[in-house]
C-alpha cells in the first residue's frame, strides 16, 4: 500500500522583551524587529535575503504601535513595562504589544481623508495598511496584534529569462 | 536625528540624517521655525540620510509645507528612499511631492 508522508513544518520562535514606556527605547525595539523580519522568508543555507519591503513595513507598523502605546496607554499615570511578544516563521511574522495602562480604542480613530494632507492621526492607518491583520483587545492587560505574510517578490519575466 | 541647515542666495536646503519620529520631531519644529523668522521661503529638504521616519515626522514635514505655501514659498524633497519612501507614498505624498 502507497503511503504518504506528509511533513508539515510549524516552526515558530518566541521573543519576547519588556520595553520601559519610553520614547527613547523606540530606536531599541525597532532594530530588534527589523532583525527579526530578515528571518523572515530566507531560505537556509541561502545568503539574507535583500528585498527590504517586507521589513520596512513591519518596521513603519510596529514604531506606530509603540508611539500609540507610550503616548496614550501610561499618560496621567506612573509609566509600566510594554511588553513585546514577536513570532518568527518561515513566512510569516506576529508581533503583540502588552500594555496594562489604559485602552486606547483606536477602533475609534476615524480613517483619514489624505486629501486633506492631514498632519496627525495617521498611525493607525499605516498600521492597517502595511500589516494583514491587526486586532486590538482591551483588558487588565490591553493586546494589539499584528500579522504579516511574507510574499516573495516577483521575478520579472525578463530577468529570470536566460540570455 | 541629526539636522544641518544651509542658505544660498535662491534656497534653504534642510539635510535630515537618522530617524525622524515621535521623539526627535520635537527638536525639528524650533529649526523650522526659525525658516519663517529669517523669512525663508524656499526650502528643500534633503532626506538622502533619512533612514526611517514615523506619522510624527511626517506631520511636520506636511505642516511646515502648508506654511511655506500659505507664505507664497514652496517646499521641495530630494533623496527620498527606502522606509521613508513606503510611507510617503502609502500617504499618497507623492501627488503633493516630486519624489
Amino acid at each position: 500500500m502507497a503511503r504518504l508522508d506528509l511533513v508539515v513544518c510549524l516552526s515558530v520562535d518566541l521573543i519576547k522583551l519588556a520595553i520601559p514606556s519610553s520614547l527613547k527605547y523606540r530606536d531599541l525595539v525597532l532594530r530588534v524587529v527589523a532583525a527579526a523580519a530578515k528571518l523572515v522568508g530566507q531560505k537556509p543555507g541561502r545568503p539574507s535575503r535583500v528585498d527590504r519591503e517586507f521589513d520596512d513595513q513591519v518596521i513603519s507598523a510596529v514604531g506606530e504601535a509603540f508611539n500609540n502605546a507610550v503616548l496614550h496607554s501610561y499618560r496621567g499615570r506612573v509609566a509600566g513595562d510594554i511588553e513585546i511578544e514577536i513570532e518568527t516563521a518561515a513566512e510569516s511574522i506576529a508581533v503583540r504589544l502588552i500594555d496594562s495602562g489604559d485602552a486606547f480604542d483606536w477602533t475609534e480613530v476615524p480613517e483619514p481623508n489624505l486629501d486633506d494632507l492631514p498632519e496627525s492621526g495617521l498611525g493607525v492607518f499605516i498600521m492597517r495598511s502595511f500589516m494583514d491583520q491587526v486586532t486590538y483587545r482591551a483588558g487588565d492587560r490591553n493586546v494589539l496584534s499584528m500579522r504579516k505574510n511574507y510574499v516573495q517578490p516577483t521575478v520579472t519575466e525578463s530577468a529570470s529569462r536566460p540570455s | 536625528m541629526k539636522v544641518t541647515r544651509q542658505d544660498s542666495e535662491a534656497e534653504t536646503v534642510l539635510r535630515i540624517e537618522g530617524s525622524l519620529d515621535a521623539l526627535s520631531t520635537v527638536d525639528l519644529r524650533p529649526v523650522m521655525d526659525q525658516l519663517f523668522t529669517d523669512k525663508r521661503r524656499q526650502v528643500t529638504l534633503d532626506l538622502s540620510a533619512l533612514r526611517l521616519i514615523d506619522s510624527s515626522g511626517v506631520g511636520a514635514i506636511v505642516s511646515l509645507y502648508k506654511r511655506l505655501r500659505q507664505d507664497g514659498g514652496t517646499l521641495k524633497l530630494q533623496g527620498l528612499r527606502d522606509q521613508p519612501m513606503a510611507i510617503f507614498k502609502l500617504l499618497r505624498l507623492d501627488r503633493v511631492f516630486s519624489l
